[in-house]
């Protein structure tokens, strides 16, 4: 892998921070996919994790906390022949911006969101985050947690994403493969990557998840028809219910139109002309719209 | 010529076809060749409250409604109930036969408060509490009363029955109101037509309505009592024009300005831009070809519009959002985030009556402190205020090349009497499409944020170049630093754009004096209030007095020595807006060290009226330092 990946800036995490893992990953993805380097957006929201996108040479949007999928729809949209990629927090995607991850799962644009998941909220020292159990206490913590856990899958899920994974922040050829698959797949995803938080996070040890995750081996993750998909959907309940949690790809379902096909199925210019391919102007001109034409039922006589 | 100025209302329940009748009139107004301003006033309700169009024509331009009226068309009793007394002397009343016997103080959908109110001013009147009382009241006072068997015309003659005769009952409503001030039926048929355009239906059933309504017309009791006819007369003609609101104006402007992605999340009295755009997303050349087919998102929240919008723009595609005072709140940490990356972002902000949700439907003008303040921390921003149609078409246009030549967060800041007025406009004449400046290829890396001469730097847009950007202080290639000297530089470079752009503003983007120099009284305003200030001009100068209106229009960066001329010029200045506080008058006070002590101010959701305009200069005249008006239902 070319180092050619790196900013040269210098990742300010924690050592042993899993964000490492996934930096190494995401660059490896990133180069093996071959995609042209201006071509890739990385959109973040605040947290440690959100800082990722400074420190990889692809451009990068560090935008305001929860609000990363907001700003990534518009960037895609606007130019869907960016790749546009979403790293955020567990605290960020499914706290703040919880609405914004559902949203994006009813609009099913072509982004992948990384969900660098690790029970707490990172940067803000420490507080629980909506992915820690109830009842837990981190070290971090004062009492315990009075909240219930949020399962992203299932939350995927029940959103309309099209693509659902789950990988560890230190198996970085695992969390690689989940990431090219995720980034390649078009429709909207979520990958959630088990991240360890030695600062925070005394529960989440590197220990602990060697003991509460497998991989998954016989379980076919793509969607066939309604009936599969029905199938599928009680199947990844039964998965996400057990006590261990599954890694690996959980759901692919390529029948789901796009956000970008679907706009396109209603401006019919949209596929050829997007709006960053469009003019607005002719030599510093306004464009020569004719406005009876285009807006008749505003003019009298 | 005939000097004429016409004052209708046209009230009705929410839901029945009130915004219908508002608009046919107007059209028909507009179409007799006449200038027209029409206000519409309704409730934060679906069906059922009372609403209505208060519609003023004239041969000469108008920009603001005027009371008393001339005439009040009501299509239920609530309508009589609030306007009656709304009538000028010789004014006529048009209703239903059918209204007759109903009592004016059981209606449902009117607050108690109400009720009581109306029931104490009638028992003082001496006008009796049911419709014809208070009809033979009117009529003892010098008023005219058309009772017109509406409902029994359309069941007889154009064969509907009902629920389908409340469809049609505006439309009778109306033609007995132009007919009554003079219009042939020719004409308003000319108007049915235009109106339902595209709606080949409801044409034809609004036709025969029109028809058979006007056909007896003639025989009414109390149409021998109408004076002179107001209508109808020969015009000179005018060129092509435009009937829109102020939704629509800003819509259009955008458009011509280049937007290709509107995102919005639905709030009153926004919401209608998006859709005005959404409705016309194919732009067509003369031809018939589309040369632009911008899109439009409808976010899950504010939040969302504006960070889609920032998006949007990142890839260099000009992008706007619009909402109202709750939304601009959301909206506020997005557009902090824009100042900070540099983002030309236009977020247009329809004022309604605050705090929180308010008066959800109604004008105000009290977001002025808020929206050149929204955000935290420091970072050049502009806010123009356009008063009138017009300036919203053009200023909306303006903010998108605003926008990207000094690459900042533009707002449009707008109010509810602007955004739902509806008004003639001359076709728009195309200007300049500025894109700013852009980084040229093969200068090396590219650096976003460069400190040069110049406060902008070029730009590349995502996809072009690598670039980061991020809401935290950053170096010159977006990279996060906290390096005390770089965000010294930094943060000097984001603001020097407020300078630049005072400097580069040409006077009358800043401001616009209207009235003649050499005035001793100043009236300072902004927004849709300046309309009622210069209106009130002619009558203001008629009693003697040497006054002038100076309108504001640059709010942020504000224009505190071009405003200072003006002001140190008069001998008294006083301020007219729609809040509380006098929220230019404390801005002026902020900027030029000038205390305006003189306010006249509202904040009943109404809009300024002219006459109200006058009575209040009067009263200051006479020593009153702050008045509030009341005016309007
Ligand atoms: C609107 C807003 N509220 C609060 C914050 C403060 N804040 C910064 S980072 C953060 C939590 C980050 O936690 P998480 O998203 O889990 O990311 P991590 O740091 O754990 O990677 C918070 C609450 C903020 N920046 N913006
Ligand atoms: S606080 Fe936790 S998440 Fe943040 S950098 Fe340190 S280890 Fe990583």
């Amino acid at each position: 892998m070319s180092t050619d990946w790196n900013s040269g800036v210098w990742p300010d995490w924690c050592p042993g921070c899993g964000n490492f893992g996934i930096f190494t990953a995401l660059k490896g993805a990133l180069s093996e996919l071959g995609i042209m380097r201006e071509r890739i957006v990385l959109v973040s929201g605040i947290g440690c994790s959100g800082k990722i996108p400074h420190f990889v040479k692809v451009p990068g949007v560090h935008t305001l906390h929860g609000r990363a999928i907001p700003f990534a729809t518009g960037i895609k949209a606007s130019n869907p022949e960016l790749k546009v990629i979403v790293h955020g927090g567990d605290g960020d995607l499914l706290g703040i911006g919880m609405g914004h991850l559902i949203a994006m799962g009813r609009r099913n644009p072509d982004i992948l969101v990384v969900i660098h998941n690790n029970g707490v909220y990172g940067l803000t020292k420490g507080q629980a985050s909506p992915t820690l159990q109830l009842g837990r206490k981190t070290k971090s913590l004062a009492l315990p947690n009075i909240n219930s856990a949020v399962n992203p899958i299932l939350l995927g899920i029940a959103s309309g994403y099209t693509f659902l994974a789950r990988s560890y922040a230190y198996d970085i050829e695992h969390l690689k493969a989940c990431l090219k698959q995720g980034i390649s797949h078009s429709g909207a995803g979520i990958l959630e990557v088990i991240q360890p938080c030695p600062t925070w996070n005394n529960l989440v040890t590197m220990d602990w998840v060697e003991k509460n995750t497998y991989r998954l081996k016989d379980w076919d993750p793509v969607v066939k028809d309604d009936e599969d998909a029905v199938k599928k959907a009680q199947g990844i309940i039964g998965l996400e219910s057990g006590e261990r949690k599954a890694l690996g790809t959980i759901l692919v379902d390529r029948r789901k139109e796009t956000f970008g096909k679907r706009i396109a199925s209603i401006y019919k210019n949209y596929s050829t002309e997007p709006p960053a391919a469009q003019r607005v102007e002719v030599e510093g001109k306004a464009l020569p719209i004719d406005l009876e034409k285009t807006f008749p039922r505003f003019f009298i006589q | 010529m005939v000097k004429m100025d016409l004052n209708l209302i046209i009230g009705g329940p929410q839901g029945g076809g009130i915004e219908t009748a508002g608009l046919l009139a107007v059209r028909a107004l507009a179409m007799d060749g006449l200038e027209v301003f029409a206000d519409r006033e309704y409730h934060s309700n679906i069906k059922g409250k009372h609403s209505y169009s208060h519609i003023r024509a004239s041969d000469k331009r108008v920009r603001s409604i005027k009371y008393p009226v001339d005439f009040v068309a009501a299509l239920d009793v609530e309508s009589i109930a609030t306007h009656y007394k709304d009538l000028k002397p010789g004014g006529v009343l048009i209703h239903d036969s059918a209204l007759l016997d109903k009592s004016l103080l059981k209606l449902p959908p009117m607050e108690k408060e109400r009720v009581e109110r109306l029931k104490a001013e009638l028992d003082a009147n001496g006008a009796g509490a049911t419709v014809k009382e208070l009809d033979e009241w009117l009529q003892r006072n010098g008023k005219v009363v058309l009772q017109y068997p509406f409902s029994k015309t359309i069941v007889e003659k154009v064969k509907l029955a009902s629920p389908s005769i409340e469809r049609a009952m505006n439309t009778a409503l109306t033609t007995v109101l132009l007919r009554a001030a003079g219009m042939t039926l020719t004409k308003i048929l000319e108007a049915v037509d235009s109106l339902f355009i595209e709606k080949a239906e409801a044409r034809e059933l609004n036709r025969a309505v029109a028809g058979a309504i006007s056909d007896g017309f003639d025989e009414l009791s109390g149409t021998k009592k109408l004076g002179t006819k107001i209508l109808g007369q020969e015009r000179p003609p005018r060129g092509k024009r435009m009937l829109v609101a102020g939704n629509d104006a800003v819509a259009i402007g955008k458009l011509i300005g280049g937007l290709r992605l509107q995102t919005y999340y639905p709030i009153t009295p926004a919401a209608d831009e998006s859709f005005v755009i959404e409705q016309h997303a194919k732009l067509l050349d003369s031809e018939g070809r589309a040369v632009g087919s911008p899109i439009v998102i409808q976010a899950e929240d504010e939040i969302s519009a504006i960070c889609m919008a920032i998006g949007g723009a990142l890839t260099g595609v000009r992008s706007a959002t619009c909402t109202s005072g709750p939304g601009f709140s959301l909206m506020a940490e997005g557009i902090g985030w824009a100042g900070m990356n540099e983002v030309p972002v236009v977020v247009t902000c329809y004022q309604r009556g605050g705090p929180s949700t308010g008066l959800p439907t109604r004008h105000s003008q009290s977001d002025l402190l808020f929206t050149i303040n929204s955000g935290h921390g420091e970072f050049s921003r502009i806010v123009l205020a356009s008063g009138s149609h017009e300036e919203a078409l053009d200023d909306a246009v303006k903010c998108m090349n605003l926008a990207e030549r000094y690459q900042v967060p533009v707002i449009h800041l707008l109010d509810k009497g602007i955004a739902n007025c509806v008004t003639t406009v001359d076709p728009p004449v195309f200007g300049a499409v500025e894109r700013g400046k852009r980084v040229e290829k093969g200068t090396g890396e590219y650096l976003r944020f460069a400190i040069g001469d110049d406060p902008v730097s070029p730009r590349a847009y995502l996809g072009e170049e690598l670039m980061w950007y991020t809401g935290d202080e950053h170096d010159e290639r977006g990279h996060i630093t906290e390096d005390p000297d770089t965000r010294r530089r930094m943060y000097e470079k984001r603001m020097a754009k407020r300078e630049k752009i005072l400097k580069e503003a040409p006077d009358g983007d800043k401001a616009v004096l209207y009235g003649d120099e050499g005035f001793e009284d100043l009236l300072v305003t902004w927004g849709v209030s300046t309309g009622a200030a210069i209106d009130a001009l002619p009558e203001l100068r008629s009693h003697g007095s040497r006054v002038a209106v100076l309108q504001v229009r640059m709010v942020e960066p504000f224009p505190a020595d071009y405003i200072s001329k003006f002001i140190l010029e008069a001998n008294n200045v006083i301020g007219l807006e729609a809040n509380y506080v006098g929220q230019l008058a404390e801005l002026i006070g902020c900027n030029t060290g000038f205390r305006i002590k003189s306010r006249i101010l509202k904040y009943t959701g109404r809009l300024i009226t002219q006459d109200e305009v006058v009575d209040a200069y009067m009263r200051i005249k006479g020593g009153e330092e702050r008045v509030v008006l009341t005016g309007g239902e």
